[in-house]
């Protein structure tokens, strides 16, 4: 049986002043993953190492964790590619963001930045009669942007929010950018102005870490940069929006 | 977004700036002194390029430390005294700046 | 910090923006001495063109081409549609600031050696 060295960050709030790296040598084969290698070390050697997960098939976002210097999802991160870097596998919590203990992070920044961008679509009150027509062009333009599971690993990854939590945050302008672009929200004007603050869509330096975190290959820096073009002209959009909505309107609501 | 606007719009008027001032100045022969300067600044074309190319340079150089300071949280509480202070810089510097470009004079 | 080549690149980006902003001061209080007359516009500008001065020179060279070509590269990702691009940008921005201080740097270091 093969096995390999990995080094989790220890840290109990109760006991510990800082935090320290532990040793474990894990079970390995071809199909292990880093939350396989966790999940042994809580159940064979210390039943008080703690971290989040879920699904453990990278769509409910619970389990980003800091591993080798990259913020991945560590339940489809293998182990033997990691090992195969010729380093021992160092396994963080998420950078950036407060510890609570071991591998879990106080993401209440995360959460109050993305509530703050308003992240439900607000469709006009009344619907269309038979449905909201779109062009294929503008459902793929939101395709990738839909497919976020709120993992934070480019929040966590975002030099800027090292920085500052003042920030909006990648996560946070990719859903706003949903919602704007998407033909059936009526508060264009209000979410773009929202992220054209200081703290908003012009505080990204594009360093471009929220593109190589992305566990689901999403684009914030492409979402971000269309919003500072959009915020720009921002009346235009409005009154563009305006006319589309009001097309719909003309069609007949529904019964 | 108004300081982002500016930054970019001085940065584009920058490299066309400086890729004047490297062209004309800094071109063989190496040597720089008074002698090298002194017909070029009294011309009025030349005082008013150089005035703008002040102008610009100022503008990109405040936006830019401007953006540097604020992004730090613990200095962002101060957004509007650093932004009252890099105007305030600007205005003072590019006065200073064209007056004495505009005051150069070849000596008798 | 965050590992990343965009890292080095933002980093670089500050410390040349930050440097430059320094190296502004100095310059416009050595250029504006020209209004004081010949004497002392030529004697501030020659206690800034020793060796040691000359050579920062050199450095100071890099840090505006890379400033440059690096805030080139930010206003192309941010007209076009070029993110997948990212790292051959940087890469681009990196040689074409080594190749252009090599060529500005060389006549100054020749200019110096011969001097």
């Amino acid at each position: 049986m093969d096995t390999a060295i990995v080094r989790v960050q220890r840290f109990h709030p109760e006991t510990d002043r800082r935090p320290r790296l532990e040793r474990y040598s894990v079970p390995l084969t071809s199909d292990t993953t880093v939350l396989d290698a966790l999940h042994w070390i809580k159940t064979e050697v210390d039943g008080s190492l703690t971290f989040r997960r879920s699904c453990r098939h990278a769509i409910c976002g619970s389990c980003a964790m800091n591993v080798n210097g990259r913020n991945v999802l560590v339940c489809k991160t293998s182990l033997a590619r990691e090992v195969g870097k010729g380093r021992p596998v160092t396994i963080r919590p998420l950078p950036y963001l407060p510890v609570i203990k071991d591998l879990v992070v106080d993401r209440s920044s995360f959460w109050e930045q993305y509530l703050r961008v308003k992240p439900w679509l607000v469709p006009p009150e009344q619907a269309p009669a038979k449905e909201f027509r779109m062009l294929p062009e503008e459902v793929a333009a939101l395709q990738n942007a839909e497919t976020c599971i709120l993992c934070g690993a480019c929040y966590s990854a975002c030099q800027v929010v090292g920085l500052t939590k003042e920030y909006i945050g990648p996560h946070a302008l990719l859903k706003a950018f949903l919602r704007v672009l998407d033909p059936r929200d009526t508060l264009p004007g209000e979410r773009l102005a929202e992220v054209s603050g200081h703290d908003g869509a012009f505080r990204c330096h594009t360093i471009f870490n929220c593109i190589e975190a992305c566990p689901k290959g999403l684009n914030p820096t492409q979402a971000i940069e269309t919003l500072r073009l959009l915020a720009q002209k921002r009346e235009r959009f409005e009154a563009e929006r305006r006319d589309r909505l009001s097309q719909w309107a003309k069609a007949g609501s529904a019964p | 977004m108004r300081w982002f606007q500016l930054q970019r719009l001085s940065a584009v008027a920058l490299v066309i700036f400086l890729t004047v001032h490297m062209v004309v100045l800094h071109y063989p022969p190496f040597h720089i002194d008074f002698s090298r300067i002194i017909e070029r600044m009294a011309q009025p074309l030349w005082k008013a390029i150089d005035i703008a190319f002040l102008f610009f340079v100022l503008l990109h150089a405040l936006t830019g430390t401007y953006a540097v300071l604020t992004d730090l949280q613990a200095v962002a509480r101060f957004r509007r005294i650093l932004a009252g202070s890099a105007i305030g810089l600007g205005v003072a510097g590019f006065i200073y700046g064209a007056a004495t470009i505009l005051a150069f004079h070849p000596p008798a | 910090m965050y590992r990343s080549s965009g890292f080095i690149s933002f980093f670089l980006r500050r410390l040349t923006g930050v440097a430059l902003v320094l190296y502004l001061g100095a310059h416009l209080w050595v250029i504006g001495s020209a209004t004081q007359g010949p004497a002392v516009f030529d004697a501030r500008l020659a206690a800034v063109q020793s060796p040691f001065f000359k050579l920062a020179e050199i450095a100071l060279l890099g840090a505006v081409w890379y400033h440059a070509f690096d805030g080139v590269r930010l206003l192309l990702v941010n007209w076009f549609r070029v993110t997948s691009y990212r790292a051959s940008l940087l890469y681009t921005a990196l040689v074409m600031t080594v190749l252009l201080t090599v060529m500005g740097g060389l006549p100054i270091l020749l200019f110096l050696l011969e001097g």
